[in-house]
């Protein structure tokens, strides 16, 4: 994305839904996900006149637990604000959000760049609103009128906004930093960030600006000398963390192409449309947009104190960046091992789990290396064959070490422990008990191939004794008779060992 | 207040006003603000704003409760279909969702 022309300055503003029991500001569940429509609303929600906003505590907590992970600068009070639309996806005619005061500001993250440095991506503020309610357009197909039909579950879900500074300057950092942020809530239990369910919105906007005339300047860029600066395209509609990266590098072509025909950019909204890998214009923005922000009178302000900041620190836990570090010294374990292992709470305790089990009498950098095959190996691989989780109860780790020291001593083959793993899940069979019966069934087999051989040599003794004086390739004969007497299902390999064994001993 | 900025205040809140109306509401909307600019000339600099505090712990705990029941939260409504609330195009007049 090298251009020797342009820059391109990218802004992200995530939106993620707080994973708590009530809504924002009233008592109804959250747990809204195909259920009937209008059946988690109350007055409150519902913005009937009368109805007093009260704030979540949990929600609250959250903001401030991402605020922290963030590196950002925690207020001292939180302070609501109005900020006023004419929707029908917004009953009270206003959203309550923040405005001039975000609880949290000025923190960053480090992400991994294309070229494999790390790259700080400022965030300017994360702060705490209400979500809208849902609304679908129809026609009715009698009169030909517009209609929509609106659904206030979602409406007044607790909502956190986070903006970056406008340091993102290509379409993979924007990617990596939207990856990163759903990893970080993710590990916090602040959100599922399920991006297909609308759990996490990305909005890049971007502008493309000739080289060289313009510069950062408070938190946004400005005009070297009398350049003008192009526009900002905001782009909506993004449905996953790969669309972040398609329609930014879609949109920063067409931009470009739009300034070497010579024409204006106008500052408009575009959507990306996934199945066609564009973006479509959607509205032009003539006019600022014009909130009329006021502070909520229905909300006090809330006193945040430095024991609240404590607990909720207590919250943190180490991170993937902070892990993917730990891997690499403690584990010497490779680049991609350390980020896969580290992309999800859950498995990266796992892994953990395992190479401490592992570890008894053993070298640490030995188990994780021996925990780490197995786990981006088979694991991840049956786990994502069965599209389920990797966790206690799919794998039990007991059961897991179990056959790990079973292939290591030689008992089992990979081939057949990754069987009985991925059997243990199918059929819902105990992995002890099939791995139990595997080594009985081997020993038997291993009974039944002597006897059979014992029985070969008894009845070809002219081979065996061209065999004894010296005519080795008579071998292949007698395993041919071995092969023909079990009808195939010996291990060629094995027989042979075994008859050379009882022809020597 | 001129006609214009009139007219930007009505689009915001989707009322479409005919010339004859803004000609009209101007001079009305005037004479409100000018009665709340009395109430500005008042010196409040010795007075702090009547805005409660309230701590961490006062907030709500996050308990969920019972909602209202669907045929409630429909019963206002002038048009349904299925549970939801219907709404009929014209109210988004000539701006677009935010
Ligand atoms: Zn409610």
């Amino acid at each position: 994305m090298e251009n020797s022309k342009y820059d391109i300055i990218i802004g992200l503003e995530i939106h993620v839904q707080s994973k708590t029991l009530s809504k924002m500001f009233c008592s109804c569940a959250t747990n809204y996900f195909e259920k009937e429509p209008n059946t988690h609303v109350c007055p409150t929600c519902l913005g009937l006149p009368g109805a007093l906003p009260v704030p979540n505590k949990r929600a609250i907590e959250l903001c401030i637990l991402l605020g922290l992970a963030t590196q950002c600068d925690i207020d001292n009070e939180i302070h609501f604000d109005r900020k006023h639309y004419f929707y029908p996806d917004l009953p009270k005619g206003y959203q309550i959000s923040q405005y001039k005061r975000p609880i949290c500001s000025d923190g960053y993250i480090d992400i991994k760049d294309e070229d494999g440095k790390k790259y700080t991506i400022g965030i300017e503020r994360i702060h705490q609103e209400e979500d809208v309610a849902k609304s679908t357009h129809h026609t009715e197909s009698s009169t030909g009128q517009k209609y929509s039909l609106i659904d206030y579950n979602k409406s007044g879900v607790p909502l956190i906004e986070i903006v970056s500074k406008p340091n993102i300057r290509s379409a993979y950092q924007a990617k990596e930093y939207a990856n990163r942020i759903r990893q970080i809530v993710r590990y916090l239990r602040i959100s599922d960030a399920d991006m297909e369910k609308g759990q996490m919105r990305c909005e890049p906007n971007i502008s493309i600006q000739e080289k060289g005339k313009w510069e950062y300047k408070d938190n946004g860029i400005a005009p070297i000398g009398d350049y003008k600066l192009n526009t900002k395209v905001e782009v909506k509609n993004i449905g996953s963390i790969s669309a972040v990266e398609k329609s930014i590098k879609y949109e920063i072509e067409r931009i470009i192409n739009t300034i070497e025909k010579g024409e204006n950019i106008i500052q408009q909204t575009r959507g990306w449309n996934a199945d066609k890998g564009i973006t479509e214009f959607q509205r032009s923005k003539e006019t600022a947009d014009d909130y009329r922000y006021m502070p909520d009178p229905d909300i006090p302000i809330i006193e945040i104190a430095q024991k609240d900041i404590e607990r909720i620190s207590k919250e943190i836990v180490e991170l993937p960046n902070e892990k993917i570090e730990r891997y690499q010294k403690e584990y010497d374990l490779s680049d991609y091992d350390c980020t896969v292992l580290t992309a999800d709470r859950e498995i990266s305790n796992y892994f953990e789990d395992i190479v401490s089990l592992l570890t008894e009498g053993k070298d640490i950098q030995k188990a994780a290396k021996l925990a780490s095959n197995w786990v981006t190996g088979a694991v991840f691989s049956i786990a994502n064959d069965k599209k389920i989780d990797i966790n206690e109860k799919n794998f039990p780790k007991e059961d897991l070490i179990e056959l790990i020291k079973r292939f290591e001593d030689g008992t089992l083959t990979r081939n057949k422990a990754e069987e009985l793993l991925r059997r243990s899940i199918d059929k819902g069979n105990p992995l002890p008990k099939l791995i139990k019966n595997a080594i009985n069934e081997a020993q038997k087999s291993a009974t039944n191939l002597g006897d059979i051989v014992n029985q070969v040599i008894k009845e070809n003794e002219k081979a065996v004794s061209d065999y004894k004086s010296g005519k080795q390739t008579t071998i292949g004969y007698l395993i041919g008779q071995v092969m023909q007497k079990t009808k195939g299902t010996a291990d060629p390999n094995e027989a042979k060992s075994v008859l050379i064994e009882k022809l020597n001993g | 207040m001129d006609k214009k900025t009139l007219k930007h205040i009505a689009e915001l809140s989707r009322i479409e006003l005919t010339d004859k109306e803004l000609e009209e509401f101007t001079p009305q909307m005037e004479t409100i603000l000018d009665s709340a600019k009395k109430l500005q000339e008042v010196d409040t600099s010795n007075v702090s704003p009547m805005k409660r505090h309230i701590s961490f712990d006062d907030l709500r705990e996050d308990i969920a409760q019972d909602s209202l029941s669907q045929g409630d939260v429909l019963k206002n409504a002038n048009y349904k279909e299925n549970g939801y609330i219907k709404v009929y195009g014209k109210i988004f007049g000539s701006i677009e969702e935010s």
